[in-house]
């Protein structure tokens, strides 16, 4: 049992702190990507902005602007820094809901981003800030694995940490893969192994794949790897987890929405393989993933959160 | 033996010089700061700088803080905090929780009476239009029942000391008084500060003041509710006191709600969680009176819950502190508190009450008018050290905008001699110097009334002012309540 209010902002901590991860890890491959001249150092960059959502390829150009905007920009609600104060902002209000260890790790990047001086020190080493955040933001995820009990709050935070991430990576391989894009398959190995870094899969990639880069391989890593906790099929298995969790917790077993759609979209990625995915063409398999997902979150609000209170009142 | 009587004597003899906490007027260590004073001795200025700026850190890193809003952007700010312990030692204490305990035991049952057979009006004692015409008097609080007659549940009371070394009341808060986070908040950095000296000095401990506030709240509860569910109720994350909220709904382990998690239905109350509406039993709740229910008190709030005071009327829940707690600490009522204390008790108030002049009694008024530039004038329902004059620190032009409201409106107005508020050693600008302070005590009060043995101590921290209000530049430093030392000194 907890609010409905806190398990809402458990939630958004959950999808700001991966969305801003995701996005430091973009901007960070981007930047040293780019340090190399090179048309395919401008493709990375293009990849990148358009991941993230900035249908501008002009500013593919100038990578170092574009990373800079993207990381502090106070106006933009998609920055870096709005997904970092939106999480803290979120965590203030349920303070008495998570330790003060995790609230600590999750104050400390927003105090940093915060700072009159963050913009130099971005300027002083870009990578090396967006690295720091990274590495603080595992912190955190790390501080509250270690210290948070595991119950209904926990399973709200990682639904958001996964179901975010689910949509991130799957964007992320509609820009590289759709076909919609009209535009020639991406075949340079530079690019494709700043790709896998993106999605930080390089390493988890190479022992399963070996150094031969294939956009085939790649997709199939993201898309359906079992193990890989940044596939869309690890995700998957994790929303539908910890949905029955907190079903559980709330003794509601069967009689709401969101599992059974989290069930579903969880075999659709458990029994894929490439030629699925072939026939009906990634982008049509990738809109699918999405849009199960945000029906996903639709039912988890009418389910625990914005339910109509006529269906509660006590008899 | 001669000599000293007559310093003592000359020292009475100058009433504007403010009691000094650490100090004796011959400059001697008072034996109670005397380990304080020695290790003080042994650190460098920047020593100690180092030790605030890891004690500031500390907050900010706790969110520890209060957010200024501008026009552009809004910052967050930690609340100014001295790292130097103010000390009170066991016998001062011992009077000061008597004192505060037979206050507090008055003051509800003064609050009981005037909801339900209003005696003490009848008698005379107190006057009866200063009761019933006081806005913070609430009509809607008659006749209802309220659990052991705790009315003010939490209570924080300011205490100043006066240049003869006694403590005296100087305000009552039986509202929704706030800053017991900043005196846990302020105890543990300080025992990352001074741990050596803490532990040398036999500090009374604090840390059952989370626990102490949920037995007292569980009391409230009806005897057939076995295992009442209790909340804090909060105005939400803009608050100035939200760290608060928060703070003590962790330590307590009750969830924080705010008017948005709540619905009354059949004068029930219940939140709204993910497995549907859970009932509530007893909401401490830190917003005023007047926010509480749009339905009964002011309609344009959003900050509670609209029908949760009927429901408390039906008795299905129970709303600490009780509405309308805050005519008892009126400041035209304060002026009566000695005469309450006597009503009811049969007693004379352990702990003395500040002079204070009524301006509603025209005999009063004109002493007040002249000798505006002596007095600090207080407006009667105004909080936070506003709406104040402060005499010997006011201008003529300040003194005449005040007389002309004093003449104006009277009733709205008291006056009280200007106190030199004592001195504790601060820590300014890397160095140790005096500053004023008060003590904010807090007592609970359910089927018991309890103490805890510590307070806030607010500060001055501009040089010779006598505002300690956190809203006008006051910071707030730990507090040392020491133990009963064990067999002869």
């Amino acid at each position: 049992m907890m609010l409905a209010r806190v398990a809402d902002s458990l939630y958004w901590i959950g999808r700001y702190v991966e969305r801003a991860e995701h996005m430091c890890r973009l901007s960070d491959v981007m930047l040293n990507a780019t340090l190399d001249r090179s048309e395919a150092a401008t493709q990375v960059a293009r990849i990148a902005l358009a991941a993230v959502g900035d249908p501008d390829a002009a500013k593919a150009k100038n990578p170092y602007d574009a990373a800079l905007a993207l990381a502090l920009d106070r106006e933009d609600t998609g920055s870096i820094y709005s997904s970092v104060a939106r999480a803290r902002e979120n965590a203030r209000q349920v303070r008495d809901q998570i330790t003060t260890e995790t609230w600590e790790r999750l104050n400390l990047i927003y105090l940093r981003m915060n700072d009159a001086e963050a913009a130099h020190s971005f300027a002083e080493g870009s990578q090396q800030f967006l690295h720091d955040t990274i590495a603080d933001l595992h912190l955190f995820k790390g501080a509250g694995d270690a210290t948070m009990s595991h119950g209904e709050g926990w399973s709200f935070l990682l639904l958001g940490v996964y179901l975010e991430r689910a949509q991130l990576i799957g964007a992320l391989l509609e820009v590289v893969f759709g076909e919609d894009r009209r535009r020639r398959p991406i075949s340079d190995h530079f690019a494709l192994t700043n790709v896998l870094r993106m999605g930080c899969a390089l390493e988890p990639y190479l022992r399963v794949y070996t150094a031969e880069i294939q956009p085939r391989f790649i997709l199939q890593f993201l898309t359906l790897d079992e193990d890989f906790p940044r596939s869309i099929r690890f995700c998957t298995d994790q929303i539908e987890q910890h949905l029955s969790a907190i079903i559980r917790h709330a003794g509601l077993a069967g009689r709401v929405g969101p599992d059974r759609l989290a069930g579903r979209l969880r075999a659709r990625l458990q029994y894929a393989d490439m030629s699925d995915l072939e026939n009906e063409g990634a982008s049509a398999f990738l809109k699918t993933v999405l849009d199960e997902c945000s029906a996903i979150h639709r039912s988890l609000y009418d389910a625990f959160v914005a339910y109509p209170l006529e269906d509660r009142l006590p008899a | 033996m001669s000599v000293r009587r007559d310093e003592a004597e000359a020292a009475t003899e100058l009433p504007a010089s403010p009691y000094d906490e650490m100090l004796t007027p011959r400059g001697e260590v008072r034996p109670h700061y005397a380990a304080l004073s020695a290790r003080l001795s042994t650190l460098s200025p920047d020593e100690l700088a180092e030790r605030q700026k890891t004690q500031e850190r500390f907050f900010l890193l706790q969110g520890i803080t209060f957010t200024v809003y501008g026009a552009e952007s809004s910052t967050e700010r930690i609340i100014p905090t001295d790292i130097l312990p103010r000390i009170i030692p066991a016998a001062e204490w011992a009077k000061i929780e008597k004192g505060l305990t037979q206050r507090l035991q008055a003051l509800n049952m003064f609050l009981a009476d005037i909801y339900s057979e209003q005696q003490i009006l009848m008698d005379g004692v107190v006057p009866r239009e200063l009761v019933l015409q006081a806005p913070s008097y609430r009509r809607e609080m008659q006749n209802l029942y309220v659990p052991h007659k705790a009315y003010a549940n939490v209570c924080g009371s300011d205490l100043i000391r006066q240049p003869s070394g006694e403590f005296a009341v100087l305000e009552d808060n039986l509202r929704v008084p706030s800053g017991v986070s900043y005196m846990l908040a302020n105890r543990e950095a300080s025992k990352r500060v001074f741990p050596g000296t803490f532990r040398g000095a036999g500090v009374r401990s604090i840390d059952r003041y989370p626990d102490l506030l949920l037995a007292t709240l569980k009391s409230m509860a009806s005897d057939w509710r076995p295992d009442p569910q209790v909340v804090v109720l909060t105005p939400g994350v803009y608050n100035s006191a939200y760290y608060e909220h928060a703070y003590l709904a962790r330590l307590m382990g009750a969830p924080l709600v705010e008017g948005r998690d709540l619905v009354v239905h059949d004068n029930m109350v219940y939140m709204r969680t993910t497995t549907g509406l859970r009932r509530i039993d007893v909401i401490y709740r830190r917003v005023d009176d007047d926010f509480i229910d749009p339905l009964t008190f002011r309609r344009d709030s959003s900050l509670g819950a609209a029908g949760l005071f009927n429901a408390y009327r039906a008795g299905n829940v129970v709303i600490c502190n009780a509405p309308g707690t805050g005519v008892a600490d009126d400041k035209a009522v304060y002026a009566y508190v000695p005469e309450i204390i006597k009503y009811y008790l049969g007693e004379d108030a352990i702990l003395p009450n500040i002079e204070t002049f009524l301006c509603r009694e025209p005999s009063q008024l004109s002493h007040v008018l002249a000798n505006l530039d002596k007095f600090v004038v207080k407006a009667v329902g105004a909080s936070g050290g506003y709406g104040m004059l402060v005499g010997p620190h006011s201008t003529k032009a300040q003194q005449d905008a005040f007389a002309e409201a004093l003449r104006a409106d009277p009733n709205n107005y008291i006056a009280q001699p200007t106190i030199q508020l004592s001195t504790a050693p601060c820590l300014v600008d890397h160095a140790v110097e005096p500053r004023h302070v008060d003590l904010r005590p807090f007592i609970l009060s359910g089927e018991k009334i309890v103490v805890t043995p510590g307070a806030l101590t607010r500060v001055a921290l501009k040089k010779g002012s006598l505002v300690v209000n956190s809203s006008q530049g006051g910071g707030s430093k730990d507090t040392w309540v020491l133990s009963e030392p064990r067999g002869e000194r």
